[in-house]
């Protein structure tokens, strides 16, 4: 009989043990004394062991006193706010915006540690349904504040059938050691259309991570943007189901990281029914010494025929001292699709450089204007002015900020 | 006695162990126009590369002044600033740069090293349009990211288009009527002599005779093997194109 060794378990994962226990979760708890973080050997944390990684937690949160300024302004937006963990009263919501609030996490369950300390410790989800053509991007601004803590916040969205609306989610808060564990659902109702784009800015102390949950029916258009620019550890995943006939979704990301950061994209596009296509760009830049991560998988169950997938990462080295990594996986039951990923990675082309210093663009200009090049791909497809305008000002300042 | 706009002693360069410049000599006064004619091979576009500061070459001797001053010295930016102007063979394509946004930034980017205040953005609008008339070139395609999907044509005309609005003190085609049908040939060379004037002066680097006949130069320059090998007039182009290289440079063609 093979010999079980119990795994020995660090300070991060005993805090947990303890917050989960404090909420009643048992289960969930049992989980992790059991198995204790995923470490590489866990294959979809294969590049991020979280056990490595995440060294400590800090309590969980208290209710916010203060509010620092929102992280990002964009001109005409509905905000709504989180603060450590606790939907804070907005103004009057706009025409088709119906703002409530719901007990618990909005995720579906799923073999994940996110998902499963999300769930336990999500006291409450933003609820948002919302109907017909709505005008100004919502933008739900999701805060850590205060001294070091660990929260766990939900948002849920409906989008009706043919509504169209622009989501922006930001997360960010105090200078603190905090650990955010961020869920989001959102259906994607029939024929409606939605920009979904999550923006992290938090501090490079907080450890960051976001899950991402799509559900789009029949004729459902989906654009997601996940931008990585802020905390030193962060992971968003991307978990995403097509259920219905016809919809497509462009699934689309900016992994930004610098000296001592490791950011992780992880994302797992699922094909459940016929005749539905997406696409997935996912673009990363890492300077300094750090590390980049993305992970795409893209399934395509038996029945689903006539599914056109094309997954592609591109990675942009500014250092040599940094890592980019990269693993599309497709996993295709079915028998007549289209599916294809590619991934190339390289730094800046020199015959480029070289020949916009000829035209007397300083070194340092002409890095910028390449790699805002790289990027513009997939902020380009951004429609709103204010919302591209404020998304490129990250850019610039995560490129400025050198 | 003017100072010339560009002097070239004895410049020899290499890439790796290959030697590609062998003693260069080269003086162009104000406002001349001199073309270098050579066959594949012989240097000409490395010529043109080392000018321009490309850094995979490696200077081992000579000197290279721009009016004056040591152009060795400087990285590709300063001698755009300084007034050199390299119209590329094969122009590179800048994906999700619109033209316009780089016409300005390289313009403002002279400006400033220049110490020259800002060009203001109707002055900037202005300059484009009245280029871009002579050049057949419209709004639609300065909003295109820089070259990208440019045909040939439209590529050589961006090119000059550059030329006009930067307005450098010195100007290297190489190659410009490469890919060029006869129509093109006409506009571009149109827009190259616009641009001819007493303080400007001009290196064309061509291998075919056809491109001088638009652009008529003072001074045609036969490169072979890494140097000038022979100098004359308009119609040295003209019994080069008779003869072929082979009179000049001794080997067989």
């Amino acid at each position: 009989m093979a010999q079980v060794l119990p795994v020995r378990l660090g300070a991060a994962e005993d805090t947990l043990i303890a917050q989960l226990n404090s909420v009643g979760a048992t289960a969930a708890a049992e989980r992790i004394t059991v198995a204790g973080l995923p470490t590489r050997r866990v294959e979809s944390y294969h590049y991020t062991d979280l056990k490595m990684l995440l060294k400590t937690v800090p309590p969980l949160a208290e209710p916010a006193n203060q509010a620092s300024a929102p992280a990002l302004r964009v001109a005409g937006a509905y905000q709504l706010m989180i603060a450590n963990g606790v939907i804070q009263s907005s103004t009057t919501a706009p025409a088709g915006v119906m703002v409530g609030d719901a007990q618990g996490s909005a995720l579906s369950t799923r073999d994940d540690v996110l998902v499963h300390l999300n769930g336990a410790l999500a006291k409450q989800s933003l609820t948002l349904t919302l109907e017909g053509s709505v005008d100004p991007v919502i933008q739900v601004d999701r805060r850590i504040e205060g001294a070091a803590a660990h929260v766990a916040d939900s948002l849920k969205i409906f989008v009706a059938d043919n509504a169209s609306a622009v989501i922006l989610e930001t997360f960010s808060g105090s200078d603190a050691a905090h650990v955010g564990n961020h869920a989001t659902y959102l259906a994607v109702g029939k024929n409606a259309m939605v920009t979904h784009i999550t923006v992290d800015l938090s501090g490079k102390a907080t450890s960051h991570f976001a899950t991402n949950e799509y559900d789009l029916d029949e004729g459902a258009k989906l654009r997601t943007l996940t931008i990585h620019a802020g905390a030193a550890l962060s992971r968003s995943q991307v978990f995403a189901r097509f259920a219905g006939q016809g919809a497509h979704g462009d699934f689309t990301g900016l992994n930004l990281v610098e000296d001592g950061q490791h950011n992780d994209i992880t994302i797992d596009i699922r094909h459940a029914v016929a005749h539905t296509t997406s696409q997935e760009m996912y673009k990363q830049i890492a300077r300094g010494r750090s590390k980049a991560v993305f992970q795409g998988k893209i399934v395509v169950e038996r029945d689903a025929q006539k599914v056109d997938a094309k997954m592609m990462m591109q990675g942009l080295m500014l250092s040599d001292e940094a890592e980019i990594l990269s693993k599309p996986e497709l996993e295709i039951y079915a028998d007549d699709v289209v599916c294809g990923h590619g991934s190339t990675c390289g730094e800046l082309d020199e015959e480029s450089m070289f020949y916009l210093m000829s035209r007397g663009l300083p070194q340092a200009e002409a890095e910028t204007m390449l790699v805002r090049g790289f990027i513009e791909e997939v902020l380009d497809p951004i429609e709103d002015e204010a919302l591209h305008e404020a998304l490129v000002g990250i850019v610039d300042g995560w490129l400025l900020g050198a | 006695m003017t100072t010339p706009i560009l002097e070239i002693r004895n410049l020899h360069a290499r890439i790796e162990d290959r030697e590609i410049l062998k003693g260069v000599n080269l003086i162009i006064p104000p406002g001349e126009v001199h073309a270098v004619m050579g066959r594949n091979g012989s240097g000409k576009s490395t010529l043109s590369y080392v000018l321009a500061g490309k850094a995979d070459y490696e200077i081992t001797e000579g000197e290279v002044l721009l009016d004056g001053e040591n152009l060795l010295e400087m990285d590709p930016a300063e001698r755009a600033a300084a007034g050199l102007f390299l119209a590329f063979q094969y122009p590179i394509e800048i994906p999700g740069v619109a033209t316009m946004t780089f016409l300005k930034a390289a313009i403002n980017a002279q400006r400033k090293a220049r110490g020259e205040a800002e060009m203001s953005t109707p002055d900037f609008m202005r300059a484009v349009k009245t280029a871009g008339t002579d050049l057949q070139i419209d709004t639609a395609m300065l909003k295109r990211p820089l070259n990208v999907g440019f045909s040939g044509g439209e590529k050589k005309r961006a090119e000059v288009l550059q030329m006009a609005l930067l307005q450098p003190k010195m100007c290297i085609l190489d190659e410009t009527d490469s890919g060029l049908d006869i129509d093109a040939l006409q506009v571009v060379s149109k827009g190259v002599n616009a641009l001819r004037s007493a303080g400007r002066s001009m290196l064309i680097i061509t291998h075919y005779q056809r491109l001088l006949n638009y652009i008529v130069p003072d001074v045609v320059h036969v490169f072979s093997d890494g140097k000038i090998v022979e100098s004359g007039d308009k119609d040295l182009a003209l019994q080069l194109e008779a003869k072929g290289y082979a009179d000049f440079d001794g080997a067989a063609a």
